[in-house]
């Protein structure tokens, strides 16, 4: 059977680079050593496995691997570091929403919408400082199929889709700890939300108009999470207890 | 007893602690066996000697370097340089050689993570 060499590398895989390969989903909480050999086993797939077919999804090495990395590096010890992934792309016919009409006129005679919303990840953390990190980026796509009739009365359907991203990451402060609300604001595209509770949290969004790419999806993670951590600055903030 | 004083983390910046084995060949801050990285030298002085994007580089010169890159591009987003530089000072808080050292044993003005 042709193949059969790589199915077999395949087997070999990490059980959770496996399932990436396979589903194309990835859902864990484990210790930071334990996601190194997760790592460690998707940094050898490109040498082994070259049919196209069974690459793994572009988000795994561009966007999981590099915040598993980073993230990994504040993650308590021992703690466990949770990732749902679901690369699975916007083609699932769930992630499609109903399908309504919109009023048409002029030569339009028809006018389709629905949106497909894709929530591929969710990434939550204890951290060593006793605070809770999440992060959780959904993509919304707006499709419009448009009937419509041409100026030489030749009837066209031209389907329009329009791709905006929410990225939405919060902290849950250690215990005790209030941080300070940092004098220089944000940028003005990350909007922050702060809570009160028994622990303060805090919450930055940020709405993008277009889908990032590889490195640029891992920068604007970390540069969104860089707000949760201005209010506790490093020689301020001590560990309770 | 001399412990390390390398700086861990990403966000959540903590100083190692861990029983120092030895010096760093560059700045001499005390190191534990775990954070020697290239050439004898601690994380932070490995990547000031280019070692970040060297291929032989050591995990903890990756993480280094991931660290100091990513502080000196994200900078210009915030217009924060209290922040920014507080990692400076905490990564040299731990790392006060007292008086009675060898006059050679400095600090390393180097070292900061904003500084290209
Ligand atoms: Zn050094
Ligand atoms: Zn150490």
């Amino acid at each position: 059977m042709f193949w059969k060499k790589t199915r077999a590398a395949i087997a070999r895989f990490h059980p959770l680079h496996q399932t990436l390969v396979w589903q194309h989903t990835l859902a864990a909480s484990m210790p930071v050593d334990d996601w190194a050999q997760l790592v460690h086993s998707l940094s050898g797939h490109e040498t082994v496995v070259r049919r196209r077919r069974w690459a793994l999804p572009p988000r795994v090495m561009g966007v999981l691997v590099p915040l598993v990395q980073t993230l990994g590096e504040d993650v308590a010890p021992g703690g466990p570091l949770t990732v749902e992934a679901d690369l699975r792309g916007e083609n699932p016919p769930e992630k499609a929403g109903q399908h309504y009409q919109l009023p048409a006129h002029g030569r339009i005679r028809k006018l389709t919408e629905w949106f497909v919303v894709d929530p591929w990840l969710r990434i939550g953390a204890e951290l060593d400082d006793g605070s809770r990190l999440e992060v959780r980026v959904v993509d919304r796509i707006r499709h419009r199929k448009i009937h419509k009739i041409g100026a030489s009365g030749k009837r066209k359907v031209a389907h329009k889709t329009r791709r905006t991203q929410v990225l939405r990451c919060r902290r849950v402060l250690p215990r005790g700890v209030a941080g300070t609300r940092p004098t220089q604001p944000p940028p003005a595209w990350i909007r922050v939300a702060v809570k009160d509770g028994r622990r303060r949290t805090i919450t930055a969004t940020v709405k993008s108009d277009r889908i990032p790419q590889g490195g640029d999806q891992v920068d604007l993670i970390l540069t969104t999470l860089v707000e949760l951590f201005r209010w506790t600055p490093p020689t301020t903030a001590r560990r309770i207890g | 007893m001399t412990t390390c004083t390398v700086t861990r983390g990403f966000f959540v910046l903590r100083h190692c602690g861990v029983l120092a084995v030895t010096g760093c060949t560059t700045c001499g801050r005390p190191l534990c066996a775990a954070h020697v990285a290239d050439a004898g030298m601690c994380p932070e002085c490995a990547v000031a000697a280019g070692y970040g994007t060297h291929p032989s580089r050591t995990p903890i010169t990756t993480a280094a370097h991931r660290r100091r890159a990513f502080y000196s591009g994200s900078s210009h987003h915030y217009q924060d340089t209290t922040w920014y530089s507080s990692f400076d000072d905490y990564d040299r808080e731990a790392f006060r050689p007292d008086s009675a050292a060898d006059p050679d044993y400095g600090v390393d003005e180097d070292s900061g993570l904003v500084d290209s």
